[in-house]
């Protein structure tokens, strides 16, 4: 649902709605104004037309005639108000009255003729004589219709706002769903499933064609990664029998002299090299991530460390771990492990005479954390980020055995596991931290029970 | 033992054949995938050495069909190297062991012997023996000439699966595969080391050698 609120098609349809009802607003005020100025206009037109027509009464009938003319209007319903007043200003006929008010327009008190109608609008013409007419109608009328108008504006203002609403929400729901759709086969694919695609609705509009148009993307990157996967494939198949026949020619000399064992032993190490390569490539490819699964790095470490250690202690060393409470991530607790073998194969062998290195499993926030600590002759600032390249070595290690792919492969698990590794100064030593980033899903205690 | 060999390549079906003849074993070859799986179906067999990639059916086919037709020979499948993922595939298909080309010929021949002279399943042990060295499995106490010997976890499992495969030979792979659960191949002599803290704590108090090293190849538990 929150989600649903962070889309861009619901805000689209915000937009709309709000320039809509801002529309309305606007239509309603030119209206309101414009219906005002021309019922005002009447208004005052209908008094002058009747101040006018009574007037030429009381030229032709004289004053008898305009106040029969009076009388009659005030019997009728729905006609205006009328007074007429002697010059000394006594009424003679009529319900409207006041004091001398000037000629012209003015708002006059009358008695109430009308419920709450107090201040009408008045038109007074001087009669020959001194008499005065006066003609005046209830000015509330005009402001009625006004409020009428208004209510109208303000139900067509929120009929728009509920229509824009529910229509938007309607709206982005359907597009949010199928962005949805296509947001989950992608996830899917990254999590290492090349074989999924996304649904296409078949109604030919913007999205089917998105739609189309990625699955034949994606057809095309599958297309490319099983090429790849094929061609090493094929590498290896090709190598691997005139290798596994060259070692069963050198096996079978063996005991015959020095050479053909020193023989073997190299081309086991260039057998390793080459395995651990496909491997690091094998990894890089991601396919393992289908594999993952809920792995304690806490169990892995000690595992790695009760293996390692009695070599440690025959060599001089000392290795140990520092963990408490499991820190379960979500991984392939196989290639964990090695990553882990490595990291400390690294340190000890590296670290020099005597080192001392401790393996930290901790959990901070979200994030897990693995670090191999040492206290032995560390690595140059400059030299650190090369060390993950592949067969990349220090000068210092030239002479021990090895070929350089040991951190490489330790940089593939990483990426895999969109971790982070860095080298940082232990003063003295080197420590190799690994930072598994928190994911929401992974709250603490969940894979305990 | 009877054994069937599935390998294609000419040079390296022969020499194996060779190899495991002189090792004591009668070994039938198939050339490709058809003949082996025919074999393997026939025949009944001790142990069969699959090549994951053969011409006309795949390996991983052949071990498929025959585990569906209820043939239980144990199946050890020889993989492409640098193959991470096809162990799994291999151990889902129904094999029991794997190797990765190239390997030793003494790898070989350990880990079919391993597989050829399992106990049966239905046999629940509680006590293991060799000689004067008894392991209880229930209360993971070991003695030697009914002297206690104090051994740590990883060191109990170690010896339960060198006394499992007591009289057989087991490689430095074999042992980290299943005592350490580990799939690489690590740079330390790791295996070495606790072997040798092992036999320590076994010598102890005298009595033949029971541990011996078998040069080029592994360990070798078994009665003086």
């Amino acid at each position: 649902m929150r989600r649903l609120f962070r889309s861009s098609s619901l805000r689209v349809a915000a937009f709309y709605t709000a320039a809509f009802a801002l529309s309305v607003v606007a239509l309603g005020v030119i209206t309101l104004l414009s219906a005002r100025a021309a019922l005002g206009r009447q208004f005052e037109s209908r008094i002058l037309s009747e101040s006018t027509s009574l007037t030429r009464e009381y030229q032709t009938e004289g004053l008898t005639g305009v106040i029969d003319a009076v009388r009659e209007r005030d019997t009728t319903p729905g006609a205006l108000d009328y007074g007429l007043q002697s010059p000394t200003g006594a009424a003679i006929a009529g319900k409207l009255a006041t004091a001398r008010a000037p000629a012209g327009w003015s708002v006059v008190d009358t008695p109430k003729k009308y419920g709450g109608a107090e201040a009408n609008r008045v038109y007074v013409s001087p009669l020959a004589g001194g008499y005065r007419l006066l003609v005046g109608d209830d000015a509330d009328r005009v402001e009625a219709l006004d409020k009428v108008l208004i209510r109208s504006f303000l139900l067509a203002f929120l009929g728009v706002i509920v229509l824009g609403v529910a229509g938007g929400y309607g709206l982005s729901r359907g597009v949010h769903r199928r962005l949805a759709s296509i947001n989950g086969t992608a996830e899917a694919i990254i999590d290492g499933d090349l074989t999924r695609r996304v649904p296409v609705r078949g109604g030919d509009d913007d999205l089917d064609r998105l739609a189309i148009t990625l699955n034949r993307m994606l057809d095309r990157i599958s297309g490319l990664m099983d090429n790849v996967k094929q061609v090493s494939t094929d590498i290896a198949h090709d190598l691997r029998t005139p290798l596994t026949r060259l070692r069963q020619k050198l096996e079978a000399q063996v005991g015959h002299g020095e050479a053909s064992e020193s023989a073997l032993t190299d081309l086991d190490a260039i057998l390793g090299t080459f395995a651990a390569l496909l491997r690091i490539s094998q990894i890089e490819s991601g396919a393992r991530r289908a594999a993952f699964r809920a792995t304690d790095l806490t169990t892995t470490a000690a595992t790695v460390v009760e293996a390692f250690a009695p070599s440690a202690e025959d060599a001089g060393c000392s290795l140990r771990l520092e963990a408490g409470e499991p820190v379960v991530i979500e991984g392939d607790p196989e290639l964990l492990t090695q990553m882990l073998a490595n990291l400390v194969e690294n340190a000890l062998r590296h670290g020099g005479a005597g080192v001392a290195v401790r393996v930290v499993c901790s959990r901070k926030g979200g994030a897990a954390t693995v670090a191999v600590i040492d206290n032995g002759s560390g690595v140059p600032p400059q030299d650190r980020e090369r060390l993950f390249d592949r067969f990349f070595r220090l000068e210092a290690s030239r002479s021990t055995p090895g070929a350089g792919l040991g951190l490489s492969l330790v940089a593939a698990v990483v990426k895999l596991h969109d971790a982070e590794v860095s080298l940082h100064d232990a003063a003295p030593g080197l420590e190799a931290r690994v930072v598994f980033p928190g994911r929401p899903e992974w709250n603490i205690g969940a894979f305990q029970s | 033992m009877k054994l069937l060999l599935v390998e294609d390549d000419r040079e390296t079906g022969a020499y194996l054949k060779r190899a495991l003849a002189e090792a004591g074993h009668t070994v039938d070859l198939a050339a490709n995938g058809r003949d082996g799986l025919l074999l393997a179906a026939g025949e009944p067999y001790d142990v069969v050495i699959l090549d994951r990639m053969l011409p006309q059916i795949d390996g991983l086919a052949i071990l498929r069909t025959i585990r569906t037709s209820k043939v239980k020979t144990p199946v050890l499948l020889l993989t492409a190297m640098g193959g991470i993922d096809d162990r799994v595939e291999g151990l889902e298909a129904g094999a029991d062991d794997y190797l990765v080309k190239p390997f030793a010929f003494a790898e070989l021949l350990a880990r079919v012997n391993a597989l050829a002279r399992r106990p049966p399943p239905q046999d629940v042990q509680t006590t293991l023996r060799i000689a004067d060295l008894e392991m209880n499995l229930l209360t993971r106490q070991v003695s030697r000439a009914g002297e206690r010997v104090d051994l740590q976890p990883r060191e109990f499992q170690l010896l339960e699966y060198l006394m499992r495969n007591a009289g057989r030979v087991v490689t430095r792979t074999m042992m980290l595969e299943s005592v350490w659960d580990f799939h690489f191949d690590p740079k330390t002599n790791i295996v070495e080391t606790h072997m040798s803290r092992l036999r320590g704590k076994i010598a102890r108090g005298a009595g033949a050698e029971l541990i011996h090293t078998v040069r080029g190849a592994g360990y070798c538990l078994r009665e003086p």
